[in-house]
């Protein structure tokens, strides 16, 4: 199957995803959801992308490819509308994410700072009786990147989606802390997580 | 939705278990909370993973919220605004003492919102533990503690030859068993060219036939009476005075798709509506008309009836899929479409039970039938419902094509007592809103479509002029906000800021909104971050100086 990512021709095997495809055209867009080693989810939509034909932007990371399919990463609806998500990030958090996050570095490659939304935040609500994994709550953009890799790489199934609307979050087991949970400290779910949300307890700190 | 936990549900059903939000519900049925003790037993017997439990007791609205011993519930549906501006769930709040979601300390009462009873003919409406109260009196009349039921809505057809108010008699099911191979039935329904009735308007035949050429060891028809639309009651009305209609569709379509196994998905909001189906069901079995071997021909298939849990995205389809299966009632992104990878894993046709209950028609009628019955414009019928605005509010069935005009001056007799139309909101809350300027557009997909309205799911909701259209705006934008599943980022987050520019009560940025706006229309995951702009975008076209824009 052959495709083009802004105008480069490239051969890709049946089943490739748009976003693997501009990948492996050296070619990329933000991604705040998505994890190479997890099944794509779709749920930030900030991977939009052109695509020529279709009624508008595209998420990259669950449309599969089609025999001749154009790909505009540059696509100007898509690239004002990927920042405007970004932007409503931010405005959900009650600090900035810290600088080496990869929530900050996606909102500095689109040149993101102020948010032209603002309101309610997540309240502050830090879970510090792992020995090894701290939660902080607050910091959650419910990407289900922790979720995901508890369930698809560990699977432990020790963490979960909560709530719902702009009150969703994850927690562990009965909401009653990772360490009365099924969880079994391997730190996938720090590991994936973009916004510091979880994070390892390192042994200096210990 | 994660592949392992559909495969955990897959087994627990096929070792004949229920699912943990049956568990859950039953639970608060019982004791009216959800304890943490009652999520372990949930886990035990659906075999889910204590967390997964814990995620689908937070995410419906009818277990996140405790219930006493006698539990109110108001309706904050659309046409209820219409006819109150909420003052009735203002006077309930304050003559309980209560705020919605509360409950009181001794554990006697409590109050909490409900979107919507489909009482819509006789706004407002009050459900006080199993009776829905409804119409002029019905505060007092709850607070003194003496709610009575409400009168049903009417029904009516404005066609020669009703398809969707006339009673089964499972003919259609029988003449197809008798004289067509499935293939002939699904070439059939392609032909007659029947558009999904849940608001999409996708072709039916086209899910069908996907389905039917999809691999799996089994298949499934799941109708969707879980839509929900505030402002509606046409699902209300098929499923409990009509409900072996939509069993026959169910039924057809699964000897045409090769599924032997149908599940309706009813309302919590509705509490007739799984008796009315269970019983319709339970005749069909007596009559040979459901089970293993269908009118004597070999085809088997029976039905399962589930009731829902409060939620309305659970009307997406991928969203009813994991509804059913007791998980989070949240939307997955497409591909893979439910016809390829659905219920359990399995190839399944989701249909709103509207769309299904066309179906008979065609298989006794015929394509060419059934084409005739809106000349000149989308085939088929509709069933429309107006709101209590109305002289004459109702379920009516009526042909495409006609103006929006006829429908409310001759079918539904204008607004009630002489007062004036300001706008309609047509099929649903993402349906754009129509001012009385444009009442001679025509009712159908692509006439509606051009003015940035839909037919949706066909109810009509009336707004006279007491209407505050800001509120208005609101009172949508709240309804988008608590609905959103949380799973798509723009919807999760920008639906409540959008919430939040109308709610502070300061004049509006336009330029800032409509950005927004754009946001939920061309990222949302689902209908319902994409939709929502819809109304609010033609409040802005045609209301713009009652909103407070700055």
């Amino acid at each position: 199957m052959r495709v083009a990512v802004d105008g480069t021709s490239i051969e890709l095997a049946d089943g490739t995803t748009v976003l693997q495809a501009l990948r492996a055209a050296g070619a990329d867009v933000p991604t705040l959801c998505f994890d190479e080693r997890q099944e794509p989810f779709g749920a930030c939509r900030v991977c939009l992308v052109g695509v020529a034909g279709a009624p508008g932007p595209l998420p990259a990371c669950t449309t599969p490819c089609r025999e001749g399919m154009a790909i505009d990463t540059h696509d100007e609806t898509s690239r004002r509308v990927a920042t405007a998500i970004v932007e409503l990030v931010l405005s959900e958090l009650p600090v900035a994410p810290a600088p080496h996050t990869e929530l900050a570095r996606v909102a500095a490659s689109l040149g993101v700072s102020e948010p032209r939304w603002r309101g309610m935040t997540h309240a502050v609500d830090h879970d510090q009786r792992h020995p090894y994994l701290a939660f902080q709550r607050e910091l959650c953009i419910s990407c289900g990147r922790c979720v995901r890799a508890c369930d698809e790489t560990q699977g432990a199934f020790a963490l979960t989606a909560t709530g719902r609307g702009f009150d969703a979050n994850v927690t562990a087991g009965l909401d009653a802390g990772f360490r009365d949970s099924s969880c079994v400290s391997c730190g996938a779910c720090a590991d994936t997580c973009p916004t510091d949300a979880i994070t390892e307890n390192t042994l200096l700190e210990l | 939705m994660s592949r392992n936990l559909v495969e955990l549900v897959r087994r627990t059903h096929a070792r004949g278990a229920p699912t943990a939000l049956e568990v859950l519900k039953r639970a608060l049925e019982d004791h009216g909370e959800i304890t943490d003790d009652d999520r372990r037993e949930a886990a035990r017997l659906s075999g889910l993973p204590e967390a997964a439990v814990y995620g689908v007791s937070t995410f419906y609205d009818d277990l996140r919220f405790p219930r006493g011993a006698r539990h109110v519930r108001v309706c904050t549906g659309t046409a209820c605004f219409a006819a109150t501006g909420d003052a009735h769930v203002r006077e309930l709040r304050d003559g309980f003492g209560l705020e919605l979601g509360e409950r009181t300390e001794d554990r006697s009462r409590s109050l909490s919102e409900t979107v919507c009873l489909g009482f819509c003919h006789s706004s407002p409406a009050v459900r006080d533990g199993d009776v829905i109260d409804a119409g002029e009196g019905v505060v007092e009349r709850v607070l003194a503690g003496a709610a009575q039921a409400a009168p049903e809505p009417e029904w009516r057809s404005m066609l020669e030859r009703p398809v969707l108010t006339e009673p089964s008699d499972w003919s259609g099911l029988r003449a197809a068993l008798a004289s067509r191979s499935p293939e002939s039935l699904l070439e059939e329904v392609q032909a007659a060219r029947v558009r999904g009735r849940g608001g999409a308007g996708f072709p039916a035949g086209e899910k069908w036939s996907f389905a039917r050429a999809a691999p799996g060891e089994q298949k499934f028809i799941v109708a969707n009476g879980d839509e929900g639309d505030p402002g509606s009651y046409i699902d209300k009305y098929l499923m409990e005075r009509n409900p072996a209609l939509v069993l026959e569709g169910m039924t057809l379509a699964g000897y045409a798709v090769g599924a032997d196994h149908g599940f309706v998905l009813t309302r919590s909001e509705y509490p007739l509506s799984k008796p009315a189906l269970e019983a319709a069901a339970d005749r069909a079995r007596t009559q040979g008309l459901l089970g293993e071997d269908v009118a004597g021909s070999g085809f088997a298939f029976d039905v399962t009836i589930l009731e829902g849990t409060g939620s309305y995205v659970v009307g997406e389809e991928t969203a009813l899929i994991a509804c059913i299966e007791g998980l989070r009632g949240t939307v997955s992104a497409r591909p893979p479409y439910p016809a390829a990878r659905g219920l359990y894993g399995m190839p399944t046709v989701v249909h709103n039970v509207e769309t299904l209950a066309n179906i008979p028609f065609i298989a006794r009628a015929g394509a060419a039938a059934y084409g005739q019955l809106s000349p000149g414009a989308t085939s088929g019928s509709k069933l429309v419902c107006f709101n209590e605005r109305f002289a004459r509010p109702g379920v009516y069935e009526v042909s495409f094509g006609g103006t929006v005009r006829e429908l409310c001056d001759e079918v539904a007799g204008g607004i009630a007592g002489g007062g004036q139309l300001k706008a309609l909101q047509i099929g649903g809350p993402l349906g754009g809103v129509l001012p009385a300027s444009l009442l001679d557009t025509r009712f159908d997909f692509s006439e509606l479509a051009a003015v940035g309205c839909m037919v949706g799911h066909g109810g009509i909701v009336g707004f006279d002029e007491q209407t505050d259209m800001r509120e208005l705006t609101l009172h949508l934008l709240h309804f988008g906000a608590s609905e959103s599943c949380g799973k798509c980022f723009p919807c999760r987050i920008g639906l409540r800021r959008a919430h939040e520019m109308f709610a502070d009560g300061r004049a509006v940025e336009r330029a800032r909104l409509e950005q927004l706006l754009e946001a939920l229309e061309v990222a949302s995951l689902c209908a319902h971050g994409s939709g929502m702009p819809a109304p609010i975008r033609s409040l802005l076209a045609h209301f713009p100086d009652e909103l407070g824009l700055a």
